[in-house]
């Protein structure tokens, strides 16, 4: 490869670049709906003037930027535009992009199953077969034991309690789960991706092996995703993680998640739901680190009300299986029996091992997650990485942004960064969270002077179900410019609640902007248009923080 | 300080009060009655109470507060009343509220914290309004918005527990509904913010008098308590705020008919009902009702419910009230009512007869201005009865206002509170000035419309004191808690090709929501932006399916301050939600040139 020409220069230079390099006679008359790479590819020829590389032509692009992209492959026939390695959420995107913006691409995955291996995995990848998808469903059938304790107080009674049937959810549940990879296979069959399966293995900058086969492409993309890391510890070996949990051929009776993170919590919720017994064993003082620290400790008092027991301070040390088949949990603190599953959340890695990546080159980080620029280009010119293995924001919809800005970059001539200022994100718990923009101490650090709305209530639901819930929301405000730099919510709809602040705070709204929005009553989310007073403030050049308010009541005029 | 307080009460904090223009004696005070200079006085809460904390977290409240009171009175009288300079006749109150719903609860609160000396005046309470019952709380609180919530909720389960069984729930042996449990803990919760609310008055220092208010001149308010004793009250300003009243359709046989407040409160839950009219409160009960297990049948006119709304998001509701068993009838109206053998015989103008348990008019409310006397006072009314106001809330008589559903402006409980509180500002806060109004933004200046089969847009023009153009970037909420709800903000996109001068480019999304991939129900979200193609701004966006008003709220907020669809799509999504769709809508569904004749007219 030569570093000179190399695509590590500035989107401006590489765009005159290309410019110089390509024409097409034919790019005058080109359709809006680009054709697929193979008809294009017989449009490479001579140089052009520089102003047609403005003429708005995809496919022009397409080739250019694809040349462009490495100057030593410039002559060189590839079998593929782009070869993408792990179908998931981010390698689908890019690769339906790529396709869409004219590229010839191929996609290569492991077989499917519901829990991933080096050896399976499946197109959809985890967000469709591990994570968002059937958690989702899973916390969607926890939440009914809820709904019926809250029926009571509106006049509903059962002749005998509401009993939970556990093969039918996973029955059900993995009925989805294929009709959902199915519906992958086609979106990239439709756009015209070849989808291959096997395992991928980077041989050379420009070369990808499959199950002995070998694969040559203009550009390699990484999007193989992280898996479940559990720690050495001695019976390691009887714990399960989160995959399994998803498949689990019982309903554990007692189980014991270690980890304090949102899968943890996740599970929590989804188990204690589904009438387990749970224990939450945590390393430090609090749940959700990095979360709001009101929000860490509102979320952990509500969970607990419902009946999740938090062990805080306690890192286990080792698992034991008794003779009765049940497994015990040592910690720094003691030892607690009688679990049926012992569940770890306590992170995940990326999947880079044996992927050839020491052959070519590919910087790594020290957790095994691939280094990449701005562009999600990594130290190899012609190798790129999106998504959960390059551990930048592990969220599903930052890996399409990545997909499709890389797409972009690559395929379509529009050098894209993804924006990863004021991503919004949510955990399912129960109650669940909504969060966006900085939390309190961030925004302290950064802004110094910030006002805080808080409000913490019972929703008109509790009043009625006579259930001990509580809503708390959160708004954070840069008392100079009065910007909204962070919202959060814990409670019922907070997901679905803070898209939209997500969208004002994206644009870079005000609190007077806020406050100047009707509420939509009754419901929970007016309460973030009607917060009138700080509930505090904070000035770096005081060391008082202020207290405005106490509590406050639902539905009051 | 744990007391209760209002959300969103008119608050002035010591910090607002040292940097406005009135500040004097506010300085003083706290300069000598805090000596050391580690304690701050913090603010004033709805309840009047003053909220302070040393920086060591020591707490000063109760005694502080009766002076905060007088405090602030003080400096209105100073500062406001006596500049106006004629105030050579003394009243009892400075302001006189008539009627204690969200809109009077809300100015008198504020108001009094301003320093008024405020007094408001209420018919006792029932589930049930007439002309001489009511209830602090007013109608969103005892018969509107809450309860009907509450009974929404209620109704809601049994969805949920056929949906549950796909999940792998079993409920072995029947599910029993006890309707008088449902009603039971409604009127307690009810009851409840009733006490709640008059607890807000007395902490905010407002005198409560029970009993009916009714103008005899332009000051003077007299009351009639329950038990027909009369009392008059003078008052420098008067602020009317008695809400509406459903209304029943004039037809033969209509007192067998009941509106919405006896709907919230019938002792037995109907096997049979009919409603009449398909706006969002006949559409709220018929799914409540159907919720509960009655066969429903809904009678209108039109050829679609919910007149006003977007027509797209009106079939939308349509083919999901149907989807539930609800039958409509379309184009139909009701002829007469007749007490039959097993209840009310229902005749249409398509010569079918019904019988039903219950029939419902939901056919429109009526402002409460009748018993006021406000004719012979000379305060000027409109063909609907509704009181005439200004764009400040004032009426044809100066010192006499009017605020809520009783102006039939916008009859939401958020816009009512929104007068209330501008009402407060103009009269009692100092800043009555109009100048001073077209400057500020948009927040202070809370301004909203909302196009229902109520009012037209055109006719809610004349009260937006903004200039028309800037109609588009006003928001527009509404809201409609059926089954599953729409919500919507901004403009349909009938209404965006009536005033845009841009071609519309339409954006749609129809979608199994990931609940009902298992659970089976045959119930699709749709979800539509509307964006005008030159500026990009969004001008309407709606929502039909489960969470649509919780969602809808932080949307609204974008709109309101003029979102584009660039910035809706820069957004990264929450996964999985509904709400992420209203981020990831990437391809047009429709371009309509600008002047097109609405598709439909129905």
């Amino acid at each position: 490869m030569a570093a000179a020409l190399s695509l590590r220069a500035p989107p401006p230079a590489l765009a005159s670049a290309v410019a110089l390099r390509t024409f097409s006679t034919t790019l005058l008359s080109i359709p809006l709906k680009p054709l697929f790479a193979s008809s294009s590819r017989a449009l490479r020829s001579s140089p052009f003037p520089p102003f047609l590389s403005l003429l708005p032509s995809r496919r022009l692009a397409v080739r250019a930027c694809a040349d462009g992209g490495n100057g030593a492959s410039f002559s060189r026939q590839f079998d593929f535009d782009l070869f993408t390695i792990g179908a998931g959420s981010g390698g689908v995107r890019a690769s339906r992009f790529a396709a869409t913006y004219g590229a010839k691409v191929a996609i290569c995955e492991l077989p499917f199953s519901t829990i991933s291996s080096e050896n399976a995995g499946g197109v959809g990848g985890t967000c469709v077969l591990r994570g968002c998808v059937p958690k989702k469903l899973f916390v969607y059938a926890s939440q009914y034991s809820h709904d019926f304790e809250e029926s009571h107080g509106f006049g509903w009674a059962y002749e005998s309690e509401p009993k939970h049937d556990w093969s039918t959810l996973i029955a059900n549940k993995n009925a989805e789960l294929q009709r959902l990879t199915g519906i992958y296979k086609n979106i990239l069959q439709n756009a015209g991706v070849t989808l291959i399966e096997g395992r991928g293995k980077i041989v050379d900058p420009h070369t990808v092996e499959v199950d002995g086969k070998l694969y040559t492409a203009r550009h390699i993309l990484i999007s193989v995703g992280g898996r479940p890391n559990l720690p050495e510890i001695p019976g390691i070996e009887y714990a399960i993680d989160s995959d399994a949990a998803l498949d689990l051929p019982s309903k554990p009776e007692k189980i014991a998640i270690v980890g304090g993170g949102y899968i943890a919590l996740e599970f929590a919720g989804i188990f204690n739901g589904l009438k387990s017994e749970v224990h939450v064993f945590i390393r430090q003082k609090k749940v959700l680190r990095g979360f709001d620290e009101e929000i860490r400790d509102f979320v952990s008092e509500q969970m607990s009300l419902r009946g999740i027991e938090f062990h805080v301070e306690e890192t286990p040390q080792a698992i034991v299986k008794s003779t009765d088949g049940l497994l015990s949990l040592r910690t720094n603190k003691g030892t607690i029996d009688g679990f049926s599953h012992i569940m770890f959340a306590t992170g995940r890695r990326p999947n880079t091992k044996n992927l050839g990546l020491e052959n070519v080159g590919v910087d790594l980080a020290e957790n095994g997650a691939i280094l990449v620029d701005e562009y999600s280009q990594t130290s190899v010119d012609s190798i790129w990485a999106v998504g959960d293995v390059t551990d930048r924001l592990n969220l599903t919809p930052v890996a399409l942004m990545e997909g499709g800005a890389f797409a972009k970059t690559v395929f379509l001539n529009e050098p894209t960064k993804p924006n990863f200022t004021a991503v919004p994100s949510a955990v399912f718990c129960q109650p669940p969270i909504g969060q966006v923009g900085l939390t309190e101490e961030q925004a302290i650090q950064e802004y110094g002077d910030v006002d805080i709305y808080t409000t913490n209530f019972r929703p008109l639901k509790a009043t009625l179900s006579g259930l001990p819930d509580r809503v708390f929301m959160k708004l954070i405000v840069c008392a100079n410019t009065n910007k909204v730099l962070g919202a959060h919510m814990c409670g019922d709809d907070a997901p679905e609640i803070i898209q939209g602040i997500g969208i004002a705070i994206k644009a870079g709204l005000t609190k007077w902007d806020f406050d100047s929005t009707v509420g939509i009553h009754p419901t929970s989310s007016e309460e973030f248009v009607t917060m009138r007073n700080p509930t505090r403030k904070i000035r770096k050049d005081s060391a008082s923080v202020v207290e405005m308010s106490g509590d406050k009541i639902k539905s009051a005029g | 300080m744990t007391t209760l307080l209002s959300r969103s009460p008119m608050l002035f904090t010591l910090g607002d009060v040292l940097s406005s223009p009135l500040p004097s004696i506010f300085r003083s005070f706290s300069a000598r009655s805090f000596p050391t200079r580690t304690a701050y006085l913090l603010g004033i809460g709805s309840n009047g109470r003053a909220i302070a904390r040393q920086t060591g977290g020591v707490k000063l409240a109760q005694p502080i507060s009766q002076w905060i009171i007088f405090m602030a009175r003080k400096m209105l009288v100073d500062g406001v009343l006596d500049k106006v300079g004629e105030e050579t006749k003394q009243y009892d109150f400075d302001l006189f509220v008539i009627g204690a719903g969200s809109g009077g609860v809300r100015a008198s609160r504020t108001s009094a914290a301003f320093g008024a000396k405020v007094a408001i005046c209420e018919l006792p309470f029932h589930p049930i309004s007439s002309e001489v019952i009511g209830g602090v709380g007013g109608t969103c609180v005892i018969r509107g918005c809450v309860p009907k919530k509450i009974l929404v909720y209620g109704s809601e389960f049994r969805g949920e527990f056929e949906d549950s069984r796909n999940f792998g729930w079993e409920i072995d042996g029947k599910i029993n509904f006890n309707w008088k449990k449902l009603l039971h803990n409604k009127t307690q919760e009810i009851t409840r913010l009733n006490g709640i609310y008059m607890r807000l008055l007395s902490n905010a220092g407002v005198t409560m008098i029970e009993g009916e208010g009714k103008l005899i001149d332009a000051h003077t308010v007299e009351i009639t308590e329950p038990d027909g004793t009369t009392k008059k009250h003078s008052a420098k300003h008067i602020l009317i705020a008695t809400g509406s009243r459903a209304q029943r359709a004039n037809i033969p046989g209509k007192e067998l008919a009941i509106t919405s407040d006896e709907a919230l409160s019938l002792e037995e839950l109907p096997k049979r009902v009919v409603i009449l009219g398909a706006g969002y409160i006949a559409l709220e009960f018929a799914s409540i009702w159907q919720g509960m297990g009655a066969e429903v049948d809904v009678f209108y006119r039109k050829e679609l419910p919910l007149r006003g709304f977007d027509d797209e998001m009106r079939a939308v509701v349509a083919k999901n009230l149907e989807g539930r068993g609800i039958r409509l009838h379309p184009g139909t109206n009701l002829t007469e009512l007749r007490k039959s053998e097993d209840g009310i015989s229902v005749l249409t103008d398509h010569g079918d007869e019904f019988t039903a348990d219950v029939v419902l008019f939901a056919t429109g409310r009526v402002p409460n201005t009748k018993r006021l006397n406000l004719q012979s006072v000379g305060v000027e009314l409109d063909n609907a009865g509704a009181i005439k106001v200004d764009e400040y809330s004032c009426t044809s008589v100066p010192n006499i206002w009017a605020v809520g559903d009783v102006t039939n402006r916008m009859n939401l409980t958020p816009v009512a509170l929104m007068e209330g509180t501008c009402f407060s500002k103009t009269v009692f806060g100092g800043q009555p000035t109009k100048p001073d109004y077209a400057d500020i933004p948009c927040a202070v200046f809370w301004l909203f419309a909302v196009v229902s089969d109520v009012i037209s847009w055109n006719s809610l023009v004349p009260h937006l004191p903004v200039p028309v153009h800037t109609l588009f970037l006003v928001a527009v909420l509404k809201h409609h808690f059926g089954l599953p709800p729409l919500s919507i903000v901004g403009l349909s996109e009938q209404q965006a090709l009536e005033q845009a001068k841009n071609d519309i480019l339409v954006y749609t999304s129809s979608f199994n929501p990931m609940k009902n991939t298992i659970s089976g129900r045959q119930e699709k979200t749709v979800m539509k932006l509307v964006v005008d193609s030159e500026t990009d701004k969004v001008l309407g966006a709606s929502m039909c399916g489960p969470d649509a008003p919780e969602i809808m709220q932080g949307i609204a907020v974008a709109l309101k301050c003029g979102a584009t669809k660039a910035q809706f799509d820069s957004t990264v999504g929450i996964h999985p939600s509904a709400a992420e769709e209203f981020v990831t809508m990437r391809t047009l569904t429709r371009r309509v040139a600008a002047g097109t004749k609405p598709k439909t007219n129905l």
